[in-house]
């Protein structure tokens, strides 16, 4: 027994030893994940994980700079029609990860492609980019994808006609919607197989991908050594790391494991007090605004009570914003008295971000008890009812601290308006979804995160009959607002459109469409030996182009 | 014989049969949305669900899909993984948790087999108790509370294992997740094995061996051992299962690609995933189902008496 025991030991000691010699590849990045990477196909993408996955393997016609601005990537550069309908993009000598060079005919497959599978962002060709004969493609199942408005007159000229002229278009050309497939290579491989493993997957960006199969919890890119601007890239790799729990990230972080983590708010405050954490923890801006929606349909809320203005006011001035953001979020988020969030769209003309004065709506949207006991009493009157009763629905796998405000909001309200009562209803982030796409649910405490950097991604949303208007608001005023600032007169004035979206959002203040609570920010640890991870709200959350590690 | 397996085997078909219609029709009622978009229009949607064939008759697309997964196609997912076919997904899955769960019931019943045996051996001294207290703890201690015992002692404090799973050195990175895997194999057999084989050594006919002049190795593994495996076998069998199923949490935290985490994102991912679960609801079944039956079927290698029990019980 003794000799099969030692034995036993020994070749375990073995097998270990000579796996640890192995060890290692510390040049690199270890970065975590939340979530999996639902997808590397473009079409089928729709997660921000997936999206900076794709991007740091392909490149589009434009990348992001450090600011988020629009600069070249596969375009060399871009000409603009006097009309403003027509962009004529000149690209560069690039290539693919199989030799391959990258066409003008790349593009043009893909977004043709987009727009014939109609995956979830195929919106950005027709409704953002306004992109001629889009909607048409989209809209049906029928329709030829050649119709698109999108040509290759040679390799190296790519072709896009709008209907409108769209002044952020440049912008829009590094989410991952828009970027180029090889069509030689997607047509050679078997239906559905596309980007679900390094075989399968073209790079013609920063890295490659090195080791991916689908729904991975860990998954690694290399350098491209083919890569046009590779004399940038200073890291050897990326390895992607998905981790659950935000102990488990801090843990790994400390042991060297991972070197860019992002942790929960209640863990901030012990960072900060750390001596050797504090100096890695970094806060950004993740763009998310979290905002109450309200159903006004006489479906819901007591046979539709939240279709009272007053009402809604009411509790929107009911809910302490500053004590959220404080006390329960705690991860440096602002708190939000505006339907447009602040730090991710300013103005190109003065640079001024549009959301910077938080104060501008100040007289629908604060934290002020009287003030909201003034609005029910008011809607008191309206409705001829003292007593209402509402649920509030809510996603409790979004987040530690999404729980915990929702409690906070109940009982801000239920102590400022007396005969208001709140039923907390938490459930999966999927069946909050599902109540509130077929109408079914009084408030719920949802989110949005802007696509492109313009007002019009949160705006866009208040317009009668748009798919998340899930409160139904209508207003004909508002509709009209918005239809002149992206189809109408204000198109090709660009500060008289900046001054019509205040114009609107002015209007979903007042009527308190939804109340804005805050704005969610990221709270991100990073080794003192990482420099030049770039962080944005929009597209791409983190891009590694930059990264360097002493 | 032929005729008993045969049987079984028929019996083990139709209930998988039942369990995948059950299934079919349950995930159809839970809550949430096979296509959780907040930005597809509701024509999109209806297109997509169109394509899936998720408004015909549920028994057409019953027999639909049964057709498909006959020729081994699980189809697409409809919200995990959108592009890549189950089969891929699944495979790779399948690998990382068989191998992992694998390691540990190997692990699991070697050592607790030596554990149980060298118990029995020694009753009432020191090894027995130890060998008690080892099993009761493995028993009660949860496999991903051991997972975190080791990641935080071997991978934080002393650097040596790798913090999380890492395919590109997988049977080094194996060894925490197996290991702690193992525990409660490794306890139970243990205990099983010490009171099957302490039962069998008070019992007449080893009584008589011994009286004959037999002892040593040659009565334990002849006449101890092969006795005290039938039960052992038993509960043998819900824990491979349990082993090479139930690894959820300790895949989730440990960062394996496995069939456990896999199943989690299904129901509780962005939206809930028809396919996935159906086709992970299926292999857990046949998986209880098939080791069930080969239970079944081994009984009566082990121990003939079964074998004609089984005859008559046919006649």
């Amino acid at each position: 027994m003794k000799k099969t025991l030692s034995l036993l030991l020994c070749v375990m000691l073995l097998v270990t030893a000579s796996f640890t010699a192995l060890a290692d590849n510390d040049t690199y990045l270890g970065v975590m994940l939340g979530t999996n990477v639902m997808s590397l196909d473009t079409n089928l993408a729709t997660d921000g994980d997936s999206f900076e996955v794709i991007a740091d393997c392909i490149d589009g016609l434009m990348q992001m700079d450090a600011d988020g601005a629009a600069v070249p990537a596969i375009a060399e550069s871009y000409d603009l029609s006097d009309d403003g309908l027509t962009y004529t993009f000149h690209l560069r000598d690039a290539k693919w990860s199989n030799g391959t060079p990258v066409t003008a005919q790349d593009f043009v497959f893909a977004w043709r492609r987009i727009a014939q599978e109609a995956g979830e962002y195929a919106y950005m060709l027709d409704e953002i980019g306004n992109i001629k004969g889009a909607a048409e493609i989209i809209g049906s199942e029928k329709a030829d994808p050649s119709t698109l408005g999108v040509s290759a007159p040679d390799d190296k000229t790519f072709v896009v006609e709008l209907n409108v002229p769209v002044s952020f278009f440049p912008s829009l050309m590094y989410f991952p919607t828009f970027y180029p497939i090889n069509e030689a290579f997607y047509t050679s491989l078997e239906e559905g197989t596309y980007g679900t493993s390094p075989e399968t997957f073209l790079s013609n960006g920063a890295f490659i991908l090195e080791d991916y199969t689908p729904g991975t919890a860990n998954l690694s890119l290399k350098k491209n050594p083919d890569y046009w601007d590779a004399d940038r890239i200073k890291l050897a790799g990326l390895k992607y790391q998905v981790v659950g729990s935000s102990d488990n990230a801090l843990t790994a972080f400390r042991t060297g494991a991972l070197h860019a983590v992002s942790i929960s708010g209640n863990q901030v405050a012990a960072a900060e007090k750390d001596p050797e954490l504090s100096k890695d923890l970094t806060v950004t801006g993740a763009g998310y605004l979290w905002y109450l929606s309200f159903s006004q349909t006489e479906k819901n809320a007591q046979g539709g009570m939240l279709a009272n203005t007053n009402l809604r006011l009411a509790i929107s001035n009911a809910i302490d914003r500053d004590n959220l953001v404080d006390n329960y979020v705690m991860d440096g988020s602002l708190a939000t008295y505006t339907a447009v969030p602040p730090q991710f769209a300013a103005s190109s003309t003065t640079g001024e971000d549009f959301s910077a004065d938080q104060d501008m709506f100040s007289d629908y949207v604060g934290y002020d008890p009287d003030k909201a006991l003034a609005y029910l009493e008011a809607a008191k009157t309206e409705l001829g009812v003292d007593e209402f009763s509402f649920s509030m629905i809510y996603g409790n796998n979004e987040g530690d601290e999404v729980g915990k405000v929702a409690q906070a909001i109940k009982e801000d309200v239920e102590d400022a308006l007396p005969g208001v009562t709140i039923t907390l209803q938490p459930m999966t982030k999927a069946e909050r979804l599902d109540k509130m796409q077929n109408d079914n649910y009084d408030i719920a405490l949802t989110r949005w995160g802007p696509d492109y950097a313009d007002p019009m991604t949160y705006l866009g949303m208040w317009v009668t009959n748009n798919s998340n208007n899930y409160g139904f608001w209508s207003n004909a005023e508002y509709d009209q607002l918005i239809a002149d600032c992206t189809t109408g007169a204000y198109i090709t004035d660009y500060d008289a459109r900046w001054e019509a979206m205040y114009k609107a959002e002015a209007l979903v203040m007042q009527e308190a469409v939804i109340a804005p609570l805050y704005t969610k920010a990221l709270a991100n640890l990073i080794a003192e030996n990482v420099n030049g991870i770039q962080f944005h709200p929009v597209a791409l959350n983190r891009v590694y182009k930059d990264v360097t590690m002493e | 014989m032929a005729k008993y397996v045969c049987k079984r085997i028929g019996m083990a078909i139709l209930t998988l049969l039942i369990i995948t219609f059950l299934l079919f029709f349950l995930v159809r009622i839970m809550p949430g949305n096979p296509f959780p978009s907040e930005r597809m229009s509701a024509e999109q949607i209806a297109n997509k669900r169109a394509e899936m064939g998720l408004d015909d008759p549920i028994l057409v697309q019953f027999v639909r899909y049964m057709s498909g997964v006959l020729r081994g196609d699980f189809g697409k997912g409809t919200s995990l993984y959108n592009g890549a076919p189950i089969k891929t997904v699944l495979s790779s899955a399948i690998s990382n948790s068989f191998r992992i769960g694998g390691i540990a019931i190997l692990l699991g019943t070697a050592v607790g087999l030596i554990l149980g045996i060298t118990a029995a051996l020694h009753r009432g001294r020191f090894l027995d108790s130890f060998c008690t207290v080892f099993s009761i703890l493995g028993v009660c201690v949860p496999s991903y509370v051991f997972l975190i015992f080791l990641q935080y002692n071997f991978s934080f404090r002393i650097p040596f294992f790798p913090y999380f799973f890492d395919p590109s050195r997988f049977l080094f990175s194996s060894v925490i997740p197996s290991l702690s895997l193992s525990l409660f194999t490794m306890s139970t057999i243990a205990r099983f094995t010490r009171n099957e084989m302490v039962e069998v050594f008070d019992s007449d006919y080893v009584r008589l061996a011994e009286s004959k002049g037999m002892y040593g190795r040659n009565l334990v593994m002849k006449h101890v051992l092969r006795n005290a495996l039938i039960p052992i076998v038993t509960v043998l069998a819900p824990l491979v299962v349990d082993l090479l199923t139930g690894a959820l949490v300790v895949e989730k935290i440990y960062g394996i690609n496995g069939i456990g985490k896999l199943m989690v994102d299904a129901i509780a991912g962005e939206g809930i995933d028809y396919n996935y679960v159906l086709a992970l609801g299926i292999l857990y079944s046949a998986l209880y189902i098939g080791i069930m039956l080969i239970v079944d079927l081994l009984y009566g290698v082990l121990d003939p008496r079964i074998r004609v029990s089984a005859k008559e019980g046919d006649a």
